[in-house]
């Protein structure tokens, strides 16, 4: 499901795109996937963390991708710290 | 030529309550270029949820309430009823006679662009409301607080009400147990009860009002038990919350043991939590979940937004939310900044006998090792008492050893009243001897705090 929400990435300097949930279900997989979660608890943590961030979406018609960030990062801490660790970071550690 | 402005506005409130609303008046009377947005209903909370209706309800609950027991006096009440509709129409009234409650053109007409959404920060001098971007050289953040939901097994899976909710209810209910017995849950407990309701309150701490002095909570829970058969809970813990038919079975854990109540309704009244997420990250404005982070001046880490009201935090009223948002506009346009005086601050809770306190109460005096000396006044020594036959009440004063008032706490009909006296006496320093030797008119309620100041002085 795609949501009508509109992403502004990052400082702005690129342009705006719809939300996709394959694409976050995608990064929180490859975050759970990266810490040697297995692909059977990561695909149900990925469900959970989309489904959480939709609902918070539901509300917020334009965020920004950094929204998008700190939200999943919030949910994705309940289930998998270390992914979530992983997560946060993995754009100032790559 | 037209002068060219870097920004949409100069300056864009979040939030239209007490905390928004005075600043964006006077900004715009000062001739500013101001936008307020508002998520909800125009005017915030406290004209549209909570003080206004609250008090009109409790007003005509009151009077209901007197009615029915002056049989004593000579009056014939055996045929009283009331009808809650007409109730609610009453409510209704009071909230839309406050001007501000749903009105957006209260604001439009002082020349304010309003906006009706969600409004989340981009940037540090941008925000998006339903996908409009609007740019200002400075911001007000008063987006208020929202009631906490505690997380209580079984409890998703049922409705429940608010201390919002439960002013929209067609008809009060058979039964109601309140989780949490703060100002507002005593509040609604008292007015819940004067309409024939069985009332249940369930509080953590040792006594009802936990965060004022040990006479108020003891007093206001033997009177709400023996006048209104409301039954205090204290030192309980909610276990778990079940349907039972068409009710509701909540267990509760107190002193080790577990207990049932079966009750129609429950209402969460159980603390709040600031309202925090309009995207403050894009902005780099520092905050937790206990609110945002603001200076002396009610500035936040990033010099242009500023906030006010519950969203910082703070034990905050409408007054309090009021004088910050008018320090805001001050701070924001004036060369002078100023700081909130918190000092004297009363706060009111609209029960019968009314509770009102201001300044330091004998808790927060000995949790800061101060040494000072107390009076309390019971109000069944004064005069009044007698004609009213009325005897359930205080005034309690807290000086320093030189005898200046540092806080008082009334329990009394008209305490909201009676309070500002004291409230000027701590703000200006005043002892107990220069109130003591003011005349208090025989045959008032205030005579009471004569007589607690004369022991002091």
């Amino acid at each position: 499901m795609n949501l009508a929400v509109d992403i502004i990435k990052r400082k702005g300097d690129r342009q705006s795109e719809r939300f996709r949930r394959e694409k976050l279900h995608a990064s929180i997989m490859a975050a759970c996937l990266s810490v040697r979660a297995p692909e059977g608890q990561a695909e149900p943590i990925a469900d959970a963390v989309c489904e959480s961030v939709i609902a918070w979406l539901q509300q917020h018609p334009e965020v920004t991708s950094h929204d998008i960030r700190i939200v999943a990062t919030k949910h994705l801490r309940i289930y998998h710290p270390e992914a979530a660790y992983l997560y946060e970071q993995h754009r100032i550690t790559i | 030529m037209a002068k060219k402005y870097k920004f949409d506005y100069d300056l864009i409130v979040i939030g239209s309550g007490a905390g928004g609303s005075a600043a964006a008046t006077i900004a715009a009377r000062e001739g500013q270029r101001v936008a307020i947005i508002e998520s909800s209903s125009f005017g915030g909370e406290s004209p549209n949820w909570s003080d206004v209706p609250t008090t009109a309800l409790l007003h005509a609950a009151n009077l209901y309430d007197k009615a029915r027991h002056g049989a004593k006096f000579g009056l014939r009440s055996s045929t009283l009823g009331y009808n809650y509709p007409s109730i609610r129409a009453w409510k209704e009234l009071a909230v839309k006679r406050t001007g501000a409650g749903g009105n957006r053109k209260y604001y439009e007409k002082q020349s304010i662009d309003t906006f009706i959404g969600l409004a989340h920060f981009l940037s540090p001098n941008e925000i998006s409301v339903n996908r409009r971007h609007l740019s200002a050289s400075n911001f007000l953040v008063a987006t208020g607080a929202q009631w906490i939901i505690p997380e209580i097994p079984g409890l998703n899976k049922m409705n429940y009400l608010t201390p919002r909710t439960i002013l929209e209810a067609i008809k009060p209910p058979k039964s109601l147990l309140i989780i949490g017995g703060g100002d507002t849950g005593v509040e609604i407990a008292q007015l819940m009860a004067i309409f024939g309701t069985k009332v249940y309150i369930v509080e953590q701490a040792s006594r009802l009002l936990p965060h004022h002095d040990s006479e108020i909570g003891e007093l206001l829970e033997r009177i709400l038990f023996e006048q209104k058969g409301v039954t205090s809970l204290t030192h309980s813990r909610i276990v778990s919350v079940e349907k039972d038919g068409l009710s509701k079975r909540v267990i509760v854990s107190r002193a080790g043991t577990e207990k049932s109540v079966k009750v129609d309704e429950i209402l969460i009244a159980a603390g709040r939590a600031p309202s925090v997420d309009l995207g403050l990250e894009n902005a780099g404005v520092k905050y937790t979940a206990k609110g945002i982070s603001v200076n002396d001046y009610l500035q936040t880490n990033v010099k242009w937004i500023f906030a006010a009201g519950e969203v910082l935090g703070r034990n905050s009223y409408t007054h309090t939310a009021l004088m910050e948002s008018q320090i805001v506009a001050n701070n924001i346009f004036e060369k002078t900044k100023v700081e909130p005086d918190y000092s004297a601050i009363t706060e009111i809770i609209f029960t019968n006998p009314a509770i009102a306190t201001v300044g330091l109460s004998e808790d927060d005096c000995l949790k800061r090792d101060l040494s000072v000396n107390k009076a309390i006044a019971p109000l069944s020594i004064i005069a009044r008492s007698n004609t009213s036959d009325f005897r359930d009440g205080f005034v309690k004063i807290v000086t320093d050893k030189k005898g200046v008032i540092l806080g008082a706490s009334v329990v009394a009909p008209h305490a909201a009243e009676i309070i500002h006296e004291l409230a000027l006496a701590v703000k200006q320093g005043l002892t107990a001897y220069q109130v003591a030797e003011t005349p208090h008119a025989f045959l008032s309620w205030s005579e009471a705090v004569r007589v607690a100041a004369t022991k002091l002085a």
